[in-house]
């Protein structure tokens, strides 16, 4: 067999070579190597490739200036070329191009990084597809109302009885419980969030374990999964702890558990966030030791399904439907399934049917997206067919020598293509600088990552705009008569001129709107914190009750009311912010035998209502000067009016603990957020089913009392931290999601202004100088500066109001529709619109009037002297 | 136009070119300069002063027949053009009459 040498380096020698030295010094070399082989094969191959790379050097290099003989690619690079010197040449134009599609892109790609994220959550499970949850309808009186919580031993029933289900598992929500306290060693206790779940709880759902096997980590009753960093914080190390033992506190309750697994921590893309769980037995058996009592009838975890692939949802919702009613005669619950993942976007339901939820957000933002990029790209086509006249002789003389119509629109559709590349580069870097402050605003964890499926729609959005802002100048530019365009004559035809202001009154309609949005979207966040929900929610702070003192609880409120700088010390069964557990187990003289009526029921101890500042209307608050207060009811008014009763005070209802005497009626308070209307409610008496011990502080102390009430708390729970919040806190995290809209669509709408104006800057500087010559004559006559700036921003004065008057109705509609997901609402006021227009006018009078300014103070004779 | 100089190199490269008459192509150079100058010489730098001298003029070039043993590729055999000559020996000339300038003292 022949020697060859070696491939590769033969392949660069054929890809780097001049074509003409090629031959000659392939074949030498290829003779020497032979001759060299002989000798030594191993050495001659090296020979040849070290001499390979000897001929890199100028000489032997083909050009690789591409094709130099092609005539397309000699376009291109016309092209290029000719792309490069009207940037140079119309600087303002591009630079307002460039800022303005920059801004835009970066925009557009924060709300992808956003929405994509958000479309993302709870997806990451393998079985996703296969993965639902189990909610109930209530049919009552008002309509359907969708609860979450199911009764506890549904998971298992289903597994086992209908068809079509694999696995099921239930589990409490870790929302339900404070925090677990857990104890590894007499000094070593940490706090940690958990909840409890049935054995195929991993195996349904991908929470990785490092540990433990994951048909086995929940089978057994003392069995506890912890996660890896929960795992350091108890033992300093993930080896070795699987059948250790954790003393696990949870209120004044206390038990022990056997580490059975590990799992890392879940994912931030997972709505279900725990650091421990704990089987499902352990559950079934602490309920019972509180007193709860575990039915048909009491609904309370969440029922999560793995259904057979391929199971037809419809059908299986089918066969659960009427599940309840086959155990609880005569139940007005009905079941359905819901894709899993789906529960985070489309969370809302009314009367029963899915109405969206979370999905509105992300469908908002897109538009914004959108919105703004059509405002920048506006920007882009308003000013390239504005200064066509200045390139009308380019097109001519090209059309003239024989250009096609087709390779004038590439041309220029290829500059508008570069101009939005050149964008995407500097909004990566603007995106790449922001980004930080945006993850604080979105409480998220974005990063830009250079992923294929972002590259692709990146890459997309930049063709897209790209195609959108060149299209309109390329067939314009492009559709010039030659002749007449020579001969210096362009008409500008109305229809045209319209189409530019149409666009101008487009953008600043849309930034008008978004201006509205805005506005109403802060006055009605500001009105809901601001509003008198019934109870004063400031100055006060609540902790869980646990270890000791929940046993010696009396005492801990004495000693706690000694602290000077706490003016009230009362325990409730919850933090009052959100729905409250519930009951339809309410009797009253003259109730309709068919109607069920849902009453919030709140358990609290002696001068909750007091601590509260809940405000009673008739009769009296829970006092320890009368015996027997076990047995008696308050009700807000909403449930005396849906009760229908006259002169409540004193009567008596059947409670489903018993015959109850009302004493006293409260004042409606919002205990939900504003978004639902007060619904019934009722407290009791019922100090040993309080969990929350809540504080009032006096205004101004509250520094100095929160640190002698952690001090009392660590007295009575030495190795416990003291984990206090403020309620109002709380409350305000129920508006979180308004919060971030109303701050992220505040930066859009100022940045889709700000594009805005940039638009309305390049037209105004260029009518400026279109009109100089004009400008000097009517000075020169005698016409005063105020006079030409009129003149000059007449026509945008015009735009601007036009786009006001169509934006108005509009952002009117949109903000209403938005305002009626709120039960208590701001009324829209007049004002808001007039602020809107006047800032759109008045910024665009700014922008205008900066160029109009400088026109108009211009020397005549400077512009004139060349005539 | 300035006069085209010759390296020293270029010399010896150009002098075989011109002694080995048509049969001049990179590796028979090559091969030819190992022998007389008693040393390893690259294929590349023969290469490179054959490049240059052909873009001075001072050898023209033509293609071989093809044969086998060169993996198809044709060798290009070089010859020394009048100008070449010329210059070759204007060189020979200037260091004759130089070297004729040395003083006739005894080196011993």
């Amino acid at each position: 067999m022949k020697p060859t040498p070696p491939r590769w380096s033969l392949r660069f020698l054929r890809w780097f070579c001049r074509e003409d030295y090629l031959e000659e010094i392939e074949g030498d070399l290829v003779e020497v190597f032979a001759k060299q082989y002989d000798d030594a094969p191993h050495r001659a191959r090296w020979k040849f490739a070290l001499n390979v790379t000897r001929y890199f050097r100028p000489g032997f290099i083909k050009s690789f200036k591409i094709g130099h003989n092609s005539n397309t690619i000699a376009m291109f690079r016309h092209n290029l070329l000719l792309t490069y010197r009207s940037f140079k040449r119309y600087r303002t134009t591009f630079f307002i191009n460039l800022v303005g599609l920059s801004t835009g892109l970066a925009c557009a790609l924060f709300i992808y990084l956003w929405v994509n994220d958000e479309l993302n959550i709870d997806k990451f499970h393998k079985k996703d597809r296969q993965l639902f949850q189990v909610m109930e309808n209530h049919q009552m009186t008002g309509g359907i109302l969708t609860y979450d919580g199911t009764p506890d031993l549904l998971a298992r029933a289903l597994a086992e009885e209908i068809p079509g289900v694999a696995m099921a598992t239930a589990v409490t929500p870790s929302a339900w419980f404070g925090k677990f306290t857990l104890t590894s060693a007499p000094d070593r206790s940490v706090k940690a969030v958990g909840q409890f779940a049935d054995q195929d709880f991993f195996r349904m759902f991908s929470y990785e374990l490092i540990q433990g096997q994951a048909n086995q980590v929940l089978s057994n009753k003392i069995a506890i999964a912890i996660s890896e960093d929960l795992a350091l914080r108890l033992f300093n190390s993930t080896e070795n702890v699987v059948g250790k033992t954790i003393d696990w506190q949870l209120l004044d309750l206390s038990k022990q558990a056997v580490v059975s697994g590990i799992f890392k921590a879940t994912p931030p893309h997972s709505t279900a966030q725990f650091d421990l769980v704990l089987s499902y037995e352990a559950w079934l058996s602490l309920s019972k030791e509180v007193g709860r009592n575990i039915h048909w009838d009491n609904h309370g975890p969440l029922t999560y399904l793995l259904l057979q692939e391929g199971t037809d949802l419809q059908q299986f919702n089918a066969k659960i439907e009427d599940y309840i009613q086959s155990r609880v005669e005569g139940s007005n619950i009905t079941l359905f399934a819901t894709p899993y993942s789906d529960q985070y976007l489309y969370g809302k339901y009314e009367n029963g049917v899915q109405v969206g939820g979370r999905i509105a957000y992300a469908r908002l933002f897109s538009i914004i997206a959108v919105f703004i990029l059509i405002i920048a790209c506006i920007n882009f086509v308003n000013l390239s067919t504005a200064r066509a006249s200045r390139r009308m002789k380019e097109v001519g003389v090209k059309k003239a020598i024989g250009a096609s119509r087709k390779a004038l629109i590439f041309q220029f559709m290829g500059e508008s293509i570069i101009t939005v590349f050149l964008s995407l580069l500097m909004s990566f870097i603007i995106v790449a600088l922001l980004l930080p402050q945006f993850n604080f605003i979105t409480g998220k964890q974005l990063a830009l990552d250079l992923d294929v499926p972002l590259l692709l729609s990146v890459t997309g959005i930049t063709l897209v705009t790209g195609l959108m802002a060149g299209s309109y100048p390329a067939f314009y530019l492009a559709g010039f008569n030659p002749v007449m365009v020579l001969k210096g004559r362009l008409k500008t035809s109305l229809g045209e001129v319209w189409t530019r202001k149409g666009l101008v009154v487009f953008q600043f309609a849309l930034s008008v709107i978004l201006i509205v949005a805005v506005l109403v979207v802060y006055q009605q966040i500001a009105y809901v914190q601001t509003k008198n929900l019934g109870y004063n929610k400031d100055n006060i702070i609540y902790f869980d009750k646990e270890g000791k003192v929940a046993e010696s609880q009396e005492t801990f409120f004495t000693e706690v009311k000694k602290i000077p700088g706490v003016t009230r010390v009362s325990s409730i069964n919850e933090n009052l912010v959100g729905s409250q557990s519930g009951t339809y187990g309410v009797d009253w003289e003259g109730k309709n035998p068919g109607d069920d009526v849902h009453f919030e029921e709140v358990s609290v101890n002696y001068d909750m209502i007091e601590t509260l500042e809940v405000e009673i209307l008739a009769g009296r608050s829970f006092s320890r000067e009368f015996s027997d207060e076990g047995t008696k009811v308050l009700f807000n008014e909403t449930a005396i009016e849906v009760m229908g009763l006259e002169d409540p005070v004193g009567k008596t209802i059947r409670h489903y603990s018993g015959e109850m005497e009302i004493i006293g009626i409260v004042k409606d308070f919002h205990f939900e957020s504003l978004h639902e209307n007060v619904k019934p409610l009722l407290f009791k008496l019922k100090p040993e089913e309080t969990l929350k011990i809540m504080v009032r502080l006096e205004a101004g102390r509250e520094r100095e009392a929160i640190t002698s009430l952690e001090k009392l708390y660590k007295e009575f729970n030495p190795g416990l931290t003291f984990n206090y919040q403020f309620l109002d806190t709380t409350y305000q995290a129920q508006y979180t999601a308004e919060h971030r809209v109303a701050t992220l669509s505040r930066y859009f709408a100022g940045l889709a202004i700000l594009i805005s104006c940039l638009g309305l800057f390049g037209l105004a500087a260029f009518t400026a100088q279109r009109r100089l010559k004009e400008i000097g004559i009517r000075k020169v006559l005698g016409a005063s500066t105020v006079a030409i700036v009129r003149l000059l921003s007449n026509d945008f004065t015009k735009m601007v109001l036009a786009a006001i008057v169509i934006a108005l109705p509009v952002s009117y509609f949109i903000v209403s529709k938005w305002l009626e997901s709120f039960a208590y609402r701001i009324e829209l006021q007049w004002w808001f619109f007039a602020a809107a227009g006047l800032t759109a006018l008045f910024v665009a009078w700014l922008t205008v009037g900066l160029q109009t300014v400088k026109a108009a103070r211009a020397n005549p004779t400077e512009c004139l002297e060349d005539e | 136009m300035k006069e085209p100089s010759l390296g020293e190199f270029e010399e010896l490269v150009l002098l075989m070119v011109a002694a080995l008459h048509d049969e001049a192509y990179g590796v028979a150079i090559l091969e030819e300069l190992e022998e007389k100058l008693n040393k390893k010489v690259n294929i590349s730098a023969i290469h490179v002063a054959l490049k240059r001298m052909e873009d001075k003029g001072f050898v023209k070039s033509r293609y071989g027949g093809i044969t086998a043993d060169r993996g198809g590729r044709r060798k290009k055999f070089y010859v020394i053009t009048a100008f070449g000559k010329n210059a070759l020996d204007q060189q020979y000339a200037l260091r004759t009459s130089i070297y004729q300038q040395i003083p006739k003292i005894s080196f011993g």
